[in-house]
């Protein structure tokens, strides 16, 4: 059971410790046949799409076999929006990027149980990936969210991160900082983030044990939970009524929270903020000389309760191939590439080097890295990490779409159009019906 | 003309239209209403389904809150976007110096495209109105408007008015510069105030500018969906979706193609007969001249 309590700890230590294996240079490959062109559909996120686009160019550059391009797709849209049209055109990309919808596609991309980038990943963090066995996708990173905060302003306040053990404690910290006339919290109401990220603190510390997790999962697709009368969940509304009530922020669900809240983290007008480490580059460019930190979200006053002092860590997607509308000649150059990404050292400096020098600061989950990124926060999810204090994503098996629905009752929730009652209701409805994709069942 | 001609002569300006009009529109709505009635998960289809997605669209409670929000958007939207058209094309009608010039000032924004539109609003609501509203303490927009329900729907209303109202504006110009000015004359003769002429003589002899800016007006508020995505993207709490954006979200953010697919089918059997419907009052209130 501790083995498969400890996801994160097993999988990403060998992943970011193990890194003294020196990868071994991809193999020259026979160009005999005419440069074909490798379409992948985005950039993995927005955030770093310049960084990204730039490893594409590096890795056109270093060989004459093929051509990779990045086809924007829309960013308003969600991934099965995108990809739908473009199957029915016959006109599938060959590298895809997604989670939630990995079962979806399963019967259409190939299976990378045999390629070079699956044996250099643990077993633990292939399993969102696979399929009924069949290994659908293979991992881009690992990150992690929490509360972030801005150490300049929790130096002045006096408040110790590390001293934070408890929801109380958590008022105490929040209490200082306003102290010091800056706003305590930044919450914001972003439905993504309360959707799949906020709603995620719940189910992740739900049960202490995986089994007891999707256990909870399984209840809620049946219908059967009472979310009410689950003390785990009490704790989470009353955390989530903590953040509220010390949100430095008016609920904004406009689509200006997000670089709000960066600037007001950045500049220390807010002390902390729910978010992931995905912000830090950009809360890095408002701010360059300011330490960002992630701290554990504490749900519980009991400072042993489970997960209260860990983070959840997990893989925010995982790349695809398609076997359908593609030649082999360019799945091949799709395998090439996704290779020489993650294993030359070339690639690796643009994967895990700082977003200043062109990286995208990512967090390495293959082994053999040589470069790790430097900087406070990522060198924090480290050190949580490697001491075993992560949590599981649970959020990776909500069905598709799911998230909107927890988001949008999240929203409603922080404005006070619901009580905590009804978004348990919510939630319930919610989920009821859901296919369960967890137990391999299909739509 | 003997029938051989006659093929020939359709052959020659119709078969191309005709073909046209059958593969971007006949085929691919007889396609679309019969994957109603299968499995369809967006990519293929294993099973036929019967009626199974009709019930279940039915059943969703999403669909008729989503009906009951864009019935209003509809009725509110086609009087404001008329009144304002109709009092535009009053303007530039008049014998004003700068008639044209306001014309094509009226004219512009549906020149721009309805994400475009909604991007840039979307700015002046959540940006540009602040920040005025907040240095000079004005009452309204201290908030975003798109932070409410209610306000939502008020901003989509002026940004659909904002955009249409130029168009309609083009056609009841049409319909009053297409009245006789004879007719105009002797009312004037008779000393028929302008009020009296406007509600006597100008609307029923352009009766049929009305039919046609109506029936766009009516269909356009059904289907709006570039500016609602672009605008609100459907929040707060996905209260401001319209029919078009729940359908398109049911079948593609939630994989319920089975579902959003029969909705469409639903929804043009509403705008159908709420469009027939109009049509043939609007066509009863024509002059026949």
């Amino acid at each position: 059971m501790k083995k498969t309590m400890k996801f994160g700890a097993i999988a990403l230590v060998s992943a970011v410790t193990v890194s003294l294996m020196v990868a071994a240079p991809a193999k020259a490959l026979n160009c005999a046949k005419p440069k074909a062109t490798v379409t992948m559909l985005g950039t993995i996120k927005p955030e770093i799409q310049d960084q990204f686009l730039g490893a594409v160019a590096d890795y056109n550059k270093s060989q004459t076999c093929f051509v990779v391009k990045s086809i924007p797709g829309d960013r308003k849209l969600t991934f099965l929006q995108n990809v739908t049209p473009m199957y029915a055109a016959k006109n599938a990309p060959t590298i895809m990027y997604t989670l939630q919808e990995i079962p979806d596609m399963a019967d259409k991309v190939m299976d990378l149980k045999s390629t070079r980038l699956a044996r250099l990943v643990s077993k633990d963090l292939l399993a969102a990936g696979n399929v009924g066995g069949k290994q659908v996708g293979v991992p881009s990173t690992a990150e992690a969210f929490g509360l972030l905060y801005n150490k300049t302003v929790l130096d002045k306040a006096g408040v110790d991160p590390k001293k934070i053990l408890t929801r109380s404690d958590l008022e105490a910290a929040f209490k200082k900082v306003e102290a010091t006339g800056a706003g305590a919290v930044r919450f914001s109401s972003i439905w993504w983030s309360l959707g799949a990220h906020f709603s995620n603190m719940y189910f992740s510390t739900a049960s202490k044990t995986k089994a007891g997790r999707l256990a909870i999962l399984d209840g809620m697709a049946d219908g059967k939970k009472d979310l009410a009368s689950d003390p785990v969940f009490k704790d989470y509304l009353a955390t989530f009524e903590l953040l509220k009530k010390y949100n430095q922020s008016k609920p904004n669900t406009t689509d200006t929270e997000y670089d709000l809240s960066v600037k007001d983290l950045a500049t220390g007008k807010a002390g902390f903020w729910f978010m992931g480490n995905w912000a830090e580059p950009n809360l890095l460019t408002a701010s360059p000389k300011t330490d960002f930190g992630i701290m554990p979200l504490p749900m519980s006053n009991n400072a042993s309760a489970y997960g209260n002092g860990s983070i959840p860590v997990g893989i925010p997607g995982y790349f695809m191939i398609d076997e359908t509308q593609s030649t082999s000649w360019e799945r091949k150059g799709a395998i090439d590439f996704l290779t020489w990404l993650y294993t030359s050292p070339a690639g690796q400096k643009r994967v895990a080097g700082p977003v200043s020098s062109g990286g995208m600061n990512f967090i390495p989950v293959y082994k053999g890295f040589t470069i790790q990124p430097e900087t406070f926060m990522a060198k924090e999810i480290s050190t949580y990490v490697t001491s075993a204090k992560t949590l599981d994503w649970m959020n990776t098996f909500y069905p598709a779409g799911g998230q909107d629905l927890y988001g949008a009752s999240g929203q409603k929730l922080m404005a006070d159009k619901i009580t905590g009652a009804q978004y348990a209701d919510e939630l319930e409805k919610a989920w009821k019906g859901s296919v369960k994709t967890w137990r391999g069942e299909k739509k | 003309m003997n029938t051989g001609h006659k093929v020939r002569k359709f052959g020659i300006f119709a078969a191309l239209p005709l073909a046209i009009f059958l593969v971007v529109l006949v085929l691919p709505f007889a396609q679309g209403f019969f994957l109603t009635f299968t499995n369809w998960n967006g990519f293929k289809y294993t099973e036929f389904a019967g009626i199974q997605n009709y019930t279940k669209s039915f059943q969703d409670d999403a669909f008729w809150t989503t009906l009951w929000f864009t019935l209003k958007f509809v009725i509110v939207s086609l009087v404001a976007v008329n009144v304002v058209a109709f009092g535009l094309a009053l303007l530039v009608t008049a014998k004003l110096r700068s008639a044209t010039i306001l014309r094509t000032f009226f004219f512009v924004p549906n020149l721009i495209g309805g994400v475009v539109l909604g991007v840039i609003w979307q700015f002046i609501f959540n940006t540009a109105l602040i920040s005025i509203s907040q240095r000079y303490s004005l009452p309204f927009f201290q908030e975003s408007w798109l932070n409410e329900t209610n306000t939502a729907f008020w901003a989509l209303i002026i940004v659909t008015v904002w955009q249409s109202s130029g168009y309609m504006m083009i056609i009841y110009i049409t319909g009053l510069i297409s009245i006789e000015q004879d007719v105009l004359e002797a009312a004037r003769v008779d000393g028929a105030s302008a009020f009296r002429t406007l509600m006597a003589i100008k609307i029923p002899l352009m009766a049929q500018a009305f039919t046609i800016s109506l029936f766009l007006t009516l269909r356009n508020g059904f289907m709006a969906y570039d500016v609602n995505v672009a605008l609100t993207g459907g929040g707060p709490y996905r209260t401001t979706e319209l029919i078009s954006m729940h359908i398109f979200q049911d079948a593609f953010a939630f994989g319920n193609f089975g579902t959003g697919q029969s909705k469409a089918v639903l929804m043009f059997l509403m705008v159908a007969t709420a469009a027939l419907v109009q049509v043939s009052i609007s066509k009863r209130l024509e002059v026949q001249r």
